[in-house]
């Protein structure tokens, strides 16, 4: 007896895990179809949806014939991918809205909403092929290394390839930008398929020719163009570039000659102290050099040596030397200094204002003065003597 | 040449020597002195002494190392007495400065008789040059003063010039402020003019002696003439006009208009000296001579000095006196106002006892 009730227990118990998901189950409002071309499904014994064609445009899209039993002439539309759900009401007023979950080769999978409990209660033709459709996107970064060469150089350009899509990229070509006056060396036209996800990198050299401009040049960006599996054809390009032509240095010395300033005016008969540096700003040795002064009239040496010879002076090398100078002459004085190497020469100059020392300027008072004050102080002198 | 000391004592003798010193430097005026040097006819030295500072500061050309300052306040206030024993405190200071000065061949003092420091020293000094200074003559100079200046004037010119006599110098040259006041209208230019005549003439004298003449006379004539006489004498002098003869300028320089002492020469000249300078042409030696034999027999010996020289004759006339009746009246006035002075003062002091004896037997009581 005790046996026969555990059973029913048991068998209430499990019938009853069995009838509470069945309801759950009853309460679902969106579901997931798959249906094959030209094939169809119908819903909850009312609504029937047809897959008319699929296509790859736009992202991916697909032909749909909606139709029920109380509107058997329905209404085609086309889903695209991405794009928002589509709504039909049959006839006897139930209403799902549609959106396009993916596309396949035979086929295509959608989203239905419904507010109604979905039931795929009939579907003709069997199996629907799950194989995606495959498209390639490519992309291409461009990097020249290093950016800025000088004329005659090489430097090498990359080209990082990037198949960031799903499908395999064929018959890709390259077509790269160029800079007038230089020459690739290594750049290919054509670049082997790139399979989904693959990275291809490419990299050639770029010579500068020799007639090239210097300065800041534009490299226009790299396109590419390729197709996909199914024949269709796609274009992306990278940035442009920029490459810093400099042009091609000459090993040359070059000497530039410099005095230092002095106070302006200074007084005759002192000394002029005048420095003078040579400096080599070239970059190449400069062997023998000579230095020449050319002092004005009224102006002598004092001290120094005015016109030294160097044997060499080293790039970005001074060398400098002192002499003092002296005025006899008032008025304004210029020295030219010359540096001279090889067939090359500058000059500097050292200008200065002579004027007669305070003194001086005042000899002729000072003169007329003397015997006046001789006889000033003779006359004191006398009158002291006949002072008491 | 002949080395010359002239000493000025006192403030009249100080300005002659001023005046002296000025002549010396020529005709460059006021600033002569500044750009020339005094020229002496002979080498002549010279020093002003004084007690009053302010007197000596008051001379014009007369160098500073030349001024010598007796230490007595501020003079001696014309106390002969007070003089006296300054110049005895300061004798050694006095002489070693003129010792200074080198040797000498002739001595002139130059002072007033009337004043406190000159006339107190010059006696004295007399003594004293004569110890130092043996062979060389001493002339004093001394000016008389006017008979109006007060008893002690009178009274000082009375007792200095019988002092100096008594030091028995080699002679006195009288200079009378009274006789020349006629030179100008104020005092103080007749002092000035006094004073320059007086040093006109001693370097006219000086230059005479030290120079080479036509006709000599020379220092040895001089004592010779200071020592005819008393022994005092005074300097007439002139100076011929276009139209004078040589001769009219020799009795020229005798007339009274150019003495420095009012005296009849032609009565009571002992002996004279001459000194005639002036341009040869106008100098007849014959007529000088001549007319100096005539004198001879009037006024006693006459020396006589020719000296050639640019311009009209200027004669000096340098003479000692065989009695001196000017002087007298001066002694008589003097006397006078000493008694005069003398009443005044017992006089006085007879009131002033006669005031006192009325408190004479009284204590004050307090």
């Amino acid at each position: 007896m005790n046996g026969r009730r555990i059973l029913i227990v048991v068998a209430a118990v499990a019938l009853l895990i069995l009838v509470l998901p069945m309801t759950a189950a009853g309460e679902e409002v969106t579901t997931n179809v798959t249906i094959g071309v030209n094939e169809y499904v119908a819903l909850n014994n009312d609504i029937y949806i047809e897959v008319l064609d699929v296509g790859i445009d736009m992202g991916g899209s697909a032909q749909v014939h909606f139709y029920s039993y109380q509107d058997s002439v329905g209404t085609e539309k086309t889903l695209y991918m991405g794009d928002v759900p589509t709504e039909y009401t049959s006839g006897s007023g139930m209403t799902i809205e549609v959106t396009l979950d993916s596309v396949f080769s035979n086929g295509a999978s959608f989203v239905i909403e419904s507010s109604k409990k979905l039931y795929v209660t009939e579907r003709h033709a069997g199996e629907v092929e799950t194989e995606a459709v495959t498209v390639p996107k490519l992309t291409i970064m461009r990097t020249i290394d290093p950016n800025e060469a000088e004329i005659g150089q090489t430097v090498k350009v990359t080209l990082t390839i990037k198949n960031t899509g799903n499908g395999t990229a064929i018959d890709i070509e390259l077509t790269e930008g160029t800079i007038a006056k230089t020459y690739k060396d290594g750049c290919p036209s054509t670049i082997d398929d790139i399979a989904a996800g693959a990275t291809e990198r490419i990299e050639y050299d770029l010579k500068l020719g020799g007639d090239a401009q210097p300065g800041t040049r534009e490299m226009p960006p790299s396109v590419l163009n390729y197709r996909g599996e199914f024949g269709d054809s796609y274009s992306t390009q990278s940035q442009s570039s920029i490459l810093e032509i400099i042009a091609e240095t000459v090993l040359l010395p070059e000497l530039t000659i410099s005095i230092d300033p002095i106070d302006y005016v200074v007084t005759c008969g002192d000394k002029v102290p005048m420095v003078v540096t040579i400096t080599n700003v070239g970059n190449a040795t400069s062997e023998k050099v000579y230095v020449k002064g050319d002092l004005p009239p009224g102006v002598r040496l004092k001290g120094g040596e005015l016109e030294p010879v160097y044997e060499s002076i080293k790039p970005d090398k001074s060398e400098e030397y002192e002499v003092t100078l002296v005025a006899n002459e008032e008025g304004k004085h210029v020295v030219e200094m010359k540096v001279m190497w090889a067939d090359e020469e500058v000059t500097a100059v050292f200008e200065f204002r002579a004027e007669k020392s305070g003194l001086e300027k005042y000899y002729v008072y000072i003169i007329a003065a003397i015997p006046i004050l001789l006889i000033l102080l003779w006359i004191i002198k006398r009158r002291r003597e006949y002072s008491y | 040449m002949l080395n010359i000391l002239v000493l000025g004592l006192g403030q009249c003798g100080n300005r002659i020597l001023d005046a002296m010193n000025r002549e010396a430097f020529g005709r460059g005026g006021t600033f002569a002195k500044y750009y020339t040097r005094q020229k002496f006819p002979a080498s002549v030295k010279t020093i002003a002494i004084n007690t009053a500072i302010n007197d000596l500061k008051g001379l014009v050309d007369t160098r500073a190392k030349d001024r010598l300052h007796v230490p007595h306040l501020h003079g001696v206030g014309a106390n002969r007495t007070i003089g006296k024993r300054v110049f005895e405190e300061n004798k050694e200071i006095i002489m070693s400065e003129i010792d200074k000065r080198g040797t000498f061949d002739l001595i002139f003092i130059m002072t007033s008789a009337a004043g406190g420091s000159g006339s107190s020293f010059a006696p004295l000094l007399v003594r004293e040059l004569k110890e130092t200074y043996k062979n060389a003559p001493i002339i004093c100079i001394t000016v008389l003063p006017f008979r109006e200046e007060g008893s002690i004037f009178l009274q000082n010119a009375a007792f200095c010039l019988k002092d100096i006599i008594d030091e028995k110098p080699a002679g006195v040259l009288l200079v009378d402020n009274q006789y020349l006041k006629k030179y100008a209208g104020d005092i103080k230019s007749a002092y000035d003019k006094i004073n320059n005549t007086t040093a006109r003439r001693l370097l006219f004298l000086i230059e005479a002696l030290n120079s080479e003449m036509l006709m000599v006379t020379d220092l040895g004539d001089l004592k010779t003439v200071m020592n005819g006489g008393i022994g005092i004498g005074t300097m007439g002098f002139y100076e011929a006009s276009k139209d004078s003869t040589i001769k009219s300028a020799i009795l020229g320089s005798f007339k009274p208009s150019g003495l420095l002492f009012p005296t009849n020469v032609y009565k009571e000249g002992a002996r004279a000296m001459l000194i005639i300078k002036g341009d040869k042409k106008y100098l007849d030696l014959d007529l000088i001579t001549k007319t100096i034999e005539e004198l001879s027999t009037e006024v006693g010996q006459v020396f006589k000095g020719v000296l050639i020289q640019r311009g009209r004759p200027r004669v000096l006339s340098l003479f000692t006196l065989n009695s001196v009746p000017e002087l007298e009246k001066l002694y008589a006035i003097a006397a006078e106002a000493i008694r005069f002075e003398k009443e005044n003062r017992d006089k006085s002091k007879s009131q002033l006892d006669s005031a006192f004896s009325h408190i004479e037997d009284l204590e004050p009581i307090y």
